[in-house]
C-alpha cells in the first residue's frame, strides 16, 4: 500500500469510499473532530489505463476526478497528499494534462473561496503541478516530519537536464538555497507549513500519533482565522516573513505605485 | 498598405506596451527599482533588474487595466520568488480594485517555461498564489491568456493559463504542462524524442489547442490583431467558469483509437 492509501484509509476510520471515481483517485466523506470532511487522495492504480499514470502521479483522469470529488463535497476537503508528480506522456500533452490538472486545482480554488475550509495533509511525496493541483491551495497544510517525505519541482535527473548541473551541484547549491532543497524541513522554512508531525513509522501509524493529527486536524477546521485564508496568507507566517521577504516587499512596492 | 509587426519577435515590455492603449502604458517596479534575484548569482546565473516579468498599468478600451508579461528570453522565462510575487501580486491589486468597484481590466502574456528551478519552492508557492488571484479576479473581469510567444507556455503556468477566463494563441506558440525535454528524460526517448520539433508543434502548438477548445481565438503572430482580439475578450462580462469542458467527455475516451490516430499521423 502506498503512503497515501496508508493514511486515506487511517484517517477515515471506515468511512465508505465513493464509488463513482477512477480506482486511481480515492474519496470518503469522514469525520474529524465534530466536522464532516471529505478526503481525496490519490494512489498507485497497476491497470490504470494512462500507462503513464500507474504510480500514483496525477494524469488526465486524476485531474478530472479530483475535481469532481472536491466540486461535490458537501462541506470541508482534506487532501491527503503523496504524489510522486504528474504524468509525462506524448498522449497527455496532446490531450492537455495542464488543463485536468487546472480543473482539480480550481475545483479546490473555489472550495475554499466559497467558505469551506481546505486542509492539506503531506505524508509522501509531493512533486511539482501534482502538488500545486493537489494541496497547494489549502487554506492549512501540515506534513509529517519525515526523511520520506520529498517537496520539489522536478525530479532530480530532469533538473540536472535542465540547468546542465551535476548532481554534486543541486546538492551542494540546496545547502546555500534552501528553496531548492527537497526534505520537509527546508521546505516549511518558507512558511507553507502549518503543523509538523513526528511520527515513527509513516507506513504504520500508531493510535496516539493518528489521534494527534486528527486533533490537528479538527483544531484547524475549527479556526475561522484558517477559513478565511488564501494561499497568499501563507507571507504572513513567522518563518515567511524573513524567508519570503521579498515576495512581501514586491507585494508593497506594487500597492504604493497602483494608483500612479 | 498592410504591415504587420510579429508579436513573437517583441520583447516582454514592447508586448504590454503594445498591448494596452496606446500612450497609457506605466510600468511598476521597473528595471530601474533594481529588485533583482538574490538567489542566482551563486548559481552562476546572471540576474535581472526585472527578474523576466514586466507589469503594466494602462486603459484597455478606456477603461483601466493592468498587463503582466514573463520575458521569455530570460531564464526561459522562468517563475522565480519575484517575477511571481510581481504577477501574483499585480492580479491581487486588481481583485481589490475591481472590489472597491474600480473595473480593472486584466491580461497575463505568458511566454514561460514554468518554475524557474534556481529558485525551486520559492516558485511553486508563487504560482500556488497567482493560479488563486487568477481565480479571485475572473468574477469580476475576464482575466486574459495571450500565448504568443516563441516558449509558449509549460508547468505550472500552463496549469495557470488554464485557468484564464480565455486564450489567444498563435500557431507558433504551444501549451502544455510538461516540455518536451522534460516528457523525454521522464519517460524516455521511445515516448517522445525532443528534437522532433514538428511533432512537439503539432501535439501542443496554438492550431491543436484551438481546434480543441482550449484557446478561444487563434491569431496571426501580428500586434494588431492580438491587440483587437484580447480588447473584445476582456471587455466581456465576467462568466461563470467550467474548466476542461471539453475533457469531461473523457470516461469515453478510447485511447487504444486514439494512440492508432497518433501512429498513423506522427509515424
Amino acid at each position: 500500500m502506498s503512503r497515501g492509501e496508508v493514511w486515506f484509509d487511517a484517517l477515515r476510520a471506515g468511512a465508505l469510499p465513493l464509488a463513482n471515481l477512477p480506482p486511481s483517485v480515492r474519496a470518503a466523506d469522514g469525520t474529524i473532530g465534530v466536522h464532516p470532511a471529505r478526503l481525496v487522495a490519490v494512489v498507485p492504480d497497476a491497470q490504470n489505463r494512462f500507462a503513464r499514470a500507474r504510480s500514483g502521479e496525477l494524469g488526465i483522469d486524476e485531474g478530472l476526478a479530483i475535481a469532481r470529488a472536491v466540486d461535490e463535497a458537501p462541506g470541508a476537503v482534506l487532501a491527503i497528499v503523496d504524489v510522486p508528480g504528474q504524468a509525462f506522456g506524448l498522449r497527455e500533452e496532446m490531450i492537455g494534462i495542464h488543463r485536468a490538472l487546472a480543473a482539480a486545482l480550481d475545483a479546490y480554488a473555489r472550495k475554499r473561496r466559497a467558505g469551506h475550509t481546505v486542509l492539506a495533509l503531506v505524508v509522501g511525496r509531493a512533486i511539482s503541478g501534482a502538488f500545486l493541483a493537489h494541496g497547494l491551495q489549502a487554506s492549512w497544510i501540515g506534513a509529517l516530519n519525515d526523511p520520506g517525505i520529498e517537496v520539489h519541482v522536478m525530479s532530480e535527473p530532469s533538473v540536472a537536464r535542465v540547468t546542465r548541473m551535476t548532481r554534486e551541484e543541486i546538492t551542494r547549491i540546496a545547502q546555500i538555497v534552501p528553496a531548492t532543497a527537497r526534505d520537509i524541513e527546508r521546505f516549511a522554512s518558507l512558511g507553507a507549513i502549518d503543523e509538523l508531525f513526528a511520527i515513527a513509522d509513516p507506513n504504520d501509524p500508531s493510535a496516539q500519533e493518528l489521534a494527534r493529527v486528527r486533533a490537528a486536524l479538527a483544531a484547524a477546521l475549527d479556526d475561522p482565522a484558517v477559513a478565511a485564508r488564501t494561499p497568499r496568507s501563507r507571507l504572513d507566517a513567522p518563518a515567511a516573513v524573513v524567508t519570503r521577504a521579498l515576495s512581501r516587499e514586491v507585494r508593497a512596492r506594487l500597492r504604493a505605485s497602483w494608483d500612479g | 498598405m498592410i504591415t504587420r509587426t510579429s508579436f513573437a519577435e517583441l520583447d516582454a515590455r514592447e508586448r504590454v506596451r503594445l498591448l494596452l492603449d496606446p500612450g497609457t502604458f506605466r510600468e511598476l517596479i521597473d528595471p530601474f527599482e533594481r529588485v533583482r534575484s538574490p538567489y542566482l548569482a551563486e548559481q552562476n546565473v546572471v540576474a535581472q533588474s526585472d527578474d523576466g516579468v514586466v507589469v503594466g498599468r494602462g486603459t484597455i478600451g478606456g477603461t483601466s487595466a493592468v498587463i503582466v508579461a514573463t520575458d521569455g528570453r530570460y531564464l526561459g522565462g522562468s517563475i522565480g520568488e519575484i517575477g511571481g510575487a510581481k504577477i501574483a501580486g499585480a492580479l491581487e491589486c486588481a481583485a481589490d480594485a475591481c472590489a472597491r468597484g474600480v473595473l480593472t481590466r486584466a491580461a497575463i502574456v505568458f511566454d514561460t517555461g514554468g518554475i524557474r528551478l534556481q529558485e525551486a519552492n520559492l516558485g511553486i508557492l508563487a504560482i500556488a498564489e497567482i493560479c488563486d488571484a487568477i481565480v479571485a479576479l475572473r468574477a469580476y473581469t475576464p482575466v486574459v491568456a495571450v500565448i504568443a510567444g516563441r516558449i509558449g507556455v509549460y508547468g505550472g503556468m500552463g496549469i495557470a493559463a488554464s485557468l484564464c477566463s480565455a486564450a489567444i494563441m498563435t500557431e507558433g506558440a504551444r501549451w502544455g504542462l510538461n516540455g518536451p525535454d522534460v516528457v523525454e528524460e521522464e519517460a524516455g526517448l521511445a515516448e517522445l524524442d525532443a528534437r522532433d520539433r514538428p511533432l512537439v508543434w503539432r501535439a501542443t502548438g496554438g492550431r491543436r489547442r484551438h481546434a480543441q477548445g482550449q484557446a478561444e481565438t487563434l491569431v496571426l503572430d501580428d500586434v494588431d490583431a492580438i491587440r483587437i482580439a484580447l480588447h473584445a475578450l476582456a471587455a466581456r462580462e465576467p462568466h461563470a467558469h467550467r474548466i476542461a469542458p471539453e475533457l469531461s467527455i473523457d470516461p469515453g475516451l478510447d485511447l487504444p483509437a486514439f494512440d492508432r490516430a497518433l501512429r498513423e499521423r506522427y509515424g
